[in-house]
């Protein structure tokens, strides 16, 4: 086990190299020229050059890479050009707020689909079934957008429910008065295509053998969905919320940007905005080596719930 | 040798191949004719978008700011009260004002030009945005837009991803490490942020968004692809292939391609309806088309603002373009992927 | 009587918008298992032997249509509601399936996929069931039961899956015991194991076994009653010294007589209809000549994999280890073994189509491991192979057309694309198929007729060995018939050296002049083919033929001999 711990953390390193080299190449070669951007509008020329100067900008490409590599390394992130805030402080700031939104739209998500596609599956070939997947396409036909602006407008403006936009420094009010909107909005989205791959799932483990098995012993059609089946579509249904898991920190920008909400999402599409190249290099670089944890940890779940699988 | 004379091959009875077999039954799925129907109906109306027949002067204020709909009917008039003015004869500035010499020379030239007074209608087909513009017009536009950038943009993912993936899964070993090297990369990343990212760098326009969603989309079609060639490369008739002396690229493209199209086909068409998405939201976010271009995304923008005043004609119209074609297009593919599938083929 | 058969018909909804078909399976069937007999329901593929047997519990397909009557104890299990059968499903009436790796689930412990069954219907708390477990698995042979409780399907050899799936079917002491193929998937020797071990559970619990199989070697061993089946029909029916010794029906008849025999080679082996038209063969064996000049010498030919391990290492696994052997012209090298023995591999070897490790093979002097990429394309002309899965050897979406022209373009064989078409035909009428098949598709032909299209795309490049991989182990034993018939009449016709590789010693001791055996890579005795079957020197050849079943040998005796 230690053994294969080692082999993956080591084989983490060429793929952070080549995503360190990817962000770097992007916007060294293909972005505008960050002293131009930081002079602003006005700037003169001799300006621009000052700036690229204090920037090491003039410097040659294999010095530019090291430093960038050494500022990784040191987990110095640089500063914001925008509000010249310390990068790490920006994300340890904004993370709480993502985080308060979306852990409970991924709870909620993975515990109604997950009953709902075994209902589905239950009933399968019946018009019900063929009901619920004509509405889950056209629910999934019509952009999330479309959803936030007339759930906002239904149940904040009109009806008043719910507040239209705010966030509070108290968690607890956050979760009760600020989050309720966004996160039932977000699960009623969300449901329609993980019930869709949850059925699947079901119905594809339905067709096995082991399924022909557990009939022959005599097992009710519920033991046979509910414990047989579902047992073994856990397999990937976990590697599909694993897999989904690392889109969270930066997957809720929509609603953050809709409900204002200071969240990590908002502030790297602010930066995008602002052409704020440390933030965005920082958030690449950072969400890149989450996701390979997080991957990690998935895989070595893999290991719990399905007996078969022999780490190497 | 017979005497007799025999048909040539072109001539002997040549049975179904797997398309044929597959437009036969996709023929009698219902919906999935209709959705056809649907989606052919859409590529006409882009068609002619495209080629300047029809809602080319989207642009044109034709209408008064936020008409209502024809069927609502025109918008009460407003009770513009008049500001008072004041009486007496207007004060002659002349002396003070430094314009005063050029006043006669420009009423002159005033007099030569014409003005254009187009009555501003007080309703339109489906109603008008804040600027007065036509949103049948600028709906139909932004169909063309928004379905364009979807297609190519899964023609630019799929391409790369079955190329690569072709290499990876018949090559394997080192090949294969470098490209799985590569795929990592892309994948650590998370989707958005990497559009985010590009976005960043490149900015607006139409190729860019092609671009841009092409170049970080294509991890999925080239995982599915490499699995497949993975799988064949062991089969036997490709085995029976490299005994009887056929070449790589001919292995790999003659004999394995066409047995994994009916895979890449139906991932791309999953391809088209999440970059058409997509792209709605990064126009919405002002990331995609450039400003001068409509989309649906651009249209929702707008209509957000819109609806607080109570203006709903605008989203209403993008959302149920959006939501037919999207629909229509969905439910082709699920007929499709059903016509396609090998095990009621028999072949496999 | 146990269990009544009335009248079976069953028949599947096929295809779902538009049109849709209704394919009989089973049409009008009818047969009885008294109380403790071993029922054989023999049939080759598309008889409908396995639907008869599922049809009883219903564990049919959704778009499944029965009819007709089955009677046990007095209820028609026909007109049962779920929850009856559902009670009788693994208690009175119990199954046991084909593939043990597939039908056990993979997620669950041997002691719980065991346990459900007495928890279900025995009404036992889990510790007692699981007790009881650990004693069904001492009873059917696990060795250190306790510890097997606890270990995943998948853990577990083939054998011993199958053993498990018999210890669950037995569990609640089941009064009829459905077996459909149950040794179908595994080696000679290990079929000989289970097969033994269900006549014994059988003798001590009195309970009645229906036996599907394919194989009447197997059927004759183990049966007491036989139920003949083709396409859907019963043919004849009735205790097994009957069937064996003086069956009445023509196809019963003609399915005992084509199966080749370990004994006596003829010249032709008998096809089925060829039988029950009446037909015999008036073809005489021709000698095969002793001096001619050998086309093809291996010598040491090694072949390992390398398999990762650990964090850096890499492990040797040593598939071919050291094969010698010369083949001359005209004539057959048969090599057998069981899985894992690395025959296949040696085989592909041969081509090229794995890298040897060590050793060489020389073809007209010149060493086939050497040559350059070039000369090795000239070389494929010369040595081709016939793989052993006629489903997977042609490419799907090739018409016949196509895939028997696309060699002669490669190497550039005729002078243009009239003359290879007509080659083509040339080659198609030679192995029995009509012209009209080079516009078809490979799924449009049976098992049998696209091997037959297989040997005909190496003949277009006129080869003068051809490596024979498994290559009739796929078919129905009449279809194997009639291809190992067309084998023997290509060799006879042009002089064709084959190496047939098999496990089915008796297919290969038809065609074969000399007989490797090989086991772990290992060439274990290397004989002609008379001198090997009449008397084996070594002891896993003697294992090897004595567990090959030989069907029906008189009274009836213990399983175990013979």
């Amino acid at each position: 086990m230690s053994a294969y711990l080692l082999r993956r953390l080591w084989q983490m390193v060429p793929t952070l190299i080549g995503v360190v080299l990817l962000v770097w190449l992007l916007f060294k070669y293909f972005g505008a020229d960050p002293a131009v951007i930081l002079g602003g509008l006005n700037a003169t020329q001799e300006q621009v050059a000052a700036i690229r100067q204090q920037l090491g900008l003039d410097q040659a490409w294999y010095v530019q890479l090291g430093i960038y590599l050494k500022q990784i390394v040191t987990f110095d992130w640089g500063r914001s050009w925008a509000t010249n805030e310390a990068v790490s402080n920006l994300f340890a700031t904004r993370l709480p707020a993502t985080l308060t939104v979306m852990v409970p739209i991924l709870i909620l998500d993975t515990l109604l689909s997950i009953p709902v596609a075994l209902g589905v599956a239950y009933v399968r070939g019946s018009l019900t079934d063929r009901t619920l997947m004509i509405v889950t396409t056209v629910a999934l036909s019509i952009s999330f957008l479309v959803y936030i602006i007339v759930g906002q407008y239904l149940f904040g403006f009109q009806l008043g429910w719910f507040p239209v936009q705010g966030w509070s420094d108290s968690t607890w009010t956050n979760l009760t008065t600020f989050v309720p909107l966004p996160v039932m909005l977000a699960v009623l989205v969300g449901i329609s295509p993980q019930t869709r791959l949850y059925r699947s799932f079901f119905l594809d483990e339905l067709g096995h053998d082991y399924v022909r098995t557990a009939r022959a012993k005599g097992m009710k059609e519920d033991t046979v969905l509910f414990k047989h089946v579902l047992r073994n579509a856990m397999i990937p249904i976990l590697t599909n919320v694993g897999y989904n898991l690392p889109g969270i920190f930066v997957g809720s920008f929509l609603i953050e940007v809709f409900f204002s909400i200071p969240g990590l999402g908002r502030e790297v599409l602010l930066a995008v905005n602002r052409s704020d190249y440390p933030v965005i290099q920082a958030a690449t670089v950072y969400l890149a080596m989450l996701t390979m944890l997080i991957n990690l940890a998935t895989d070595l779940l893999y290991k719990v719930v399905d007996p078969r699988v022999v780490l190497k | 040798m017979s005497a007799v004379l025999t048909t040539p091959l072109a001539a002997a009875p040549r049975s179904e191949g797997v398309w044929r077999t597959a437009w036969r039954r996709f023929r009698g799925d219902r919906v999935g004719m209709v959705s056809l129907a649907i989606v052919a109906a859409f590529l006409v109306l882009i068609l002619l978008s495209a080629t300047r027949l029809v809602a080319s002067s989207w642009q044109r204020e034709v209408g008064v700011p936020n008409a209502p709909p024809t069927l609502l009917g025109p918008r009460p008039p407003e009770d513009l009260g008049t500001i008072e003015v004041p009486k007496g004869p207007n004060v002659d500035l002349s002396d003070v004002d430094p314009l005063a010499p050029k006043y006669k020379e420009w009423a002159e030239r005033a007099a030569k030009m014409k003005t254009e007074e187009i009555p501003r209608a007080q309703t339109l087909p489906l109603g008008g945005d804040r600027l007065g513009r036509d949103v049948l017009a600028k709906t139909i536009k932004g169909t063309e837009i928004s379905v364009f950038v979807g297609v190519l943009a899964s023609l630019l993912a799929t391409g790369i991803g079955t190329l690569l993936g072709a290499f990876a899964g018949f090559f394997g070993r080192k090949a294969d490490d470098f490209l799985e090297w590569l795929y990592n990369v892309f994948t650590a990343v998370p989707d958005i942020l990497l559009i985010f990212a590009f976005a960043a760098v490149f900015g607006r326009g139409i190729g860019t968004v092609v671009l841009i969603l092409g170049l970080t989309g294509w991890a999925g079609v080239y995982r599915q692809v490499r699995a497949e060639f993975i799988k064949h490369r062991g089969r036997e008739y490709v085995r029976a292939a490299e005994a009887i002396g056929a070449s790589t690229g001919s292995r790999m493209f003659r004999h394995i391609l066409p047995n994994v199209s009916h895979v890449i086909l139906v991932r791309m068409s999953l391809l088209v309806v999440g970059f058409i998405k997509a792209e709605v939201i990064l126009s919405y976010l002002g990331l995609g088309v450039p400003v001068d271009q409509v989309s649906w995304g651009t249209m929702l923008a707008e209509a957000q603002a819109e609806l607080i005043l109570g203006y709903w004609w605008q989203l209403a119209a993008a959302t149920l373009f959006m939501a037919v074609f999207v629909t229509a297009f969905s439910l082709m593919a699920d007929a499709w992927r059903d016509a396609l599938d090998p095990r009621l083929r028999g072949a496999e | 009587m146990l269990l009544s058969i009335q009248e079976l018909k069953v028949a599947f909804r096929l295809g779902e918008r538009g049109a849709v078909t209704l394919v009989k399976a089973v049409d009008g069937v009818s047969f009885d298992i008294p109380d403790n007999t071993t029922l054989a329901l023999v049939g080759e593929s598309g008889s409908g032997k396995s639907v008869t047997a599922m049809s009883i519990l219903n564990l049919l397909p959704d778009n499944a249509q029965r009819q007709g009557r089955i009677l046990y104890q007095d209820q028609d299990l026909l007109q049962a509601t779920l929850p009856q059968l559902q009670s009788l499903r693994g208690k009175e009436i119990a199954c046991v399936f084909q593939d043990p790796m597939t039908s056990l689930n993979p997620v669950f412990t041997v002691g719980a996929q065991l346990a459900e069954p007495l928890v279900r219907h025995m009404g036992m708390g889990w510790r007692a069931a699981t007790r009881q477990a650990e004693g069904l698995l001492a009873e059917v042979g696990i060795p250190e039961p306790k510890r097997r409780l606890d270990s995943y399907p998948h853990e577990l050899s083939g054998g011993q899956q199958q053993r498990v799936m018999i210890a669950m079917a037995l569990a609640c002491g089941p009064k009829l015991l459905i077996a459909d193929e149950p040794t179908t998937a595994l080696d000679v020797t290990i079929q000989r194991q289970i097969l033994e071990l269900i006549a014994r559970l059988k003798e001590q619990r009195r309970m009645s076994v229906l036996f599907i199989s394919h194989d009447l070697g197997v059927v004759g061993e183990i049966a007491d009653q036989v139920v003949v089946m083709r396409q859907g029909t019963v043919r004849e029916q009735g205790p097994v010294a009957a069937i064996f010794s003086a069956p009445k029906d023509l196809y019963t008849r003609a399915l005992l007589a084509c199966r080749p025999s370990l004994t006596d080679v003829p010249a032709r082996l008998t096809v089925i209809d060829e039988h029950i038209q009446g037909k015999v063969s008036a073809v005489v064996a021709k000698p095969k000549d002793p001096a001619a000049p050998v086309v093809l010498e291996v010598r040491s030919l090694a072949k390992s994999f390398f398999l990762r391990e650990g964090l850096f290492g890499q492990r040797e696994f040593k598939a071919v280890r050291g094969v010698n052997f010369k083949l001359r012209r005209g004539h057959t090298l048969g090599v057998v073994g069981e899985s894992g023995s690395g025959k296949t591999t040696m085989g592909l070897t041969l081509l090229r189509l794995h890298e040897p490790t060590a050793g060489e093979v020389i073809f007209d002097g010149r060493d086939l491991l050497k040559l350059s990429d070039a000369e090795r394309q000239l070389m494929r002309r010369r040595i081709q192979i016939v793989f052993q899965n006629p489903y997977a050897s042609l490419n799907p979406r090739f018409t016949i057309g196509q895939t028997l022209l696309e060699p002669m373009m490669i190497h550039g064989i005729g002078a243009d694309g009239a003359e290879r078409e007509r080659r083509a035909r040339a080659i198609l009428a030679k192995v029995g198929l009509g012209e009209d098949a080079l516009g078809k598709y490979p799924h449009e032909f049976s098992g049998g007729q696209r091997q037959r299209i297989a040997i005909a795309r190496c003949l277009t490049l006129d080869p003068e060995v051809l490596v024979l991989d498994e290559a009739v182990s796929a078919l129905d034993v009449s279809v194997q018939a009639q291809v190992l018939n067309l084998l023997k009449d290509l060799q006879d016709e042009l002089g064709l050296a084959y190496v047939f590789i098999s496990h089915d010693l008796a297919v290969v001791r038809f065609l074969s002049d000399e007989v490797l055996v090989m086991k772990d890579g290992e060439v274990v005795e290397q004989a002609s083919a008379t001198a090997l079957l009449a008397a084996p020197t070594q002891e896993y050849t003697r294992n090897l033929l004595g567990a090959i079943p030989r069907g029906y040998r008189g009274e009836r005796r213990s399983v175990t001999t013979g």
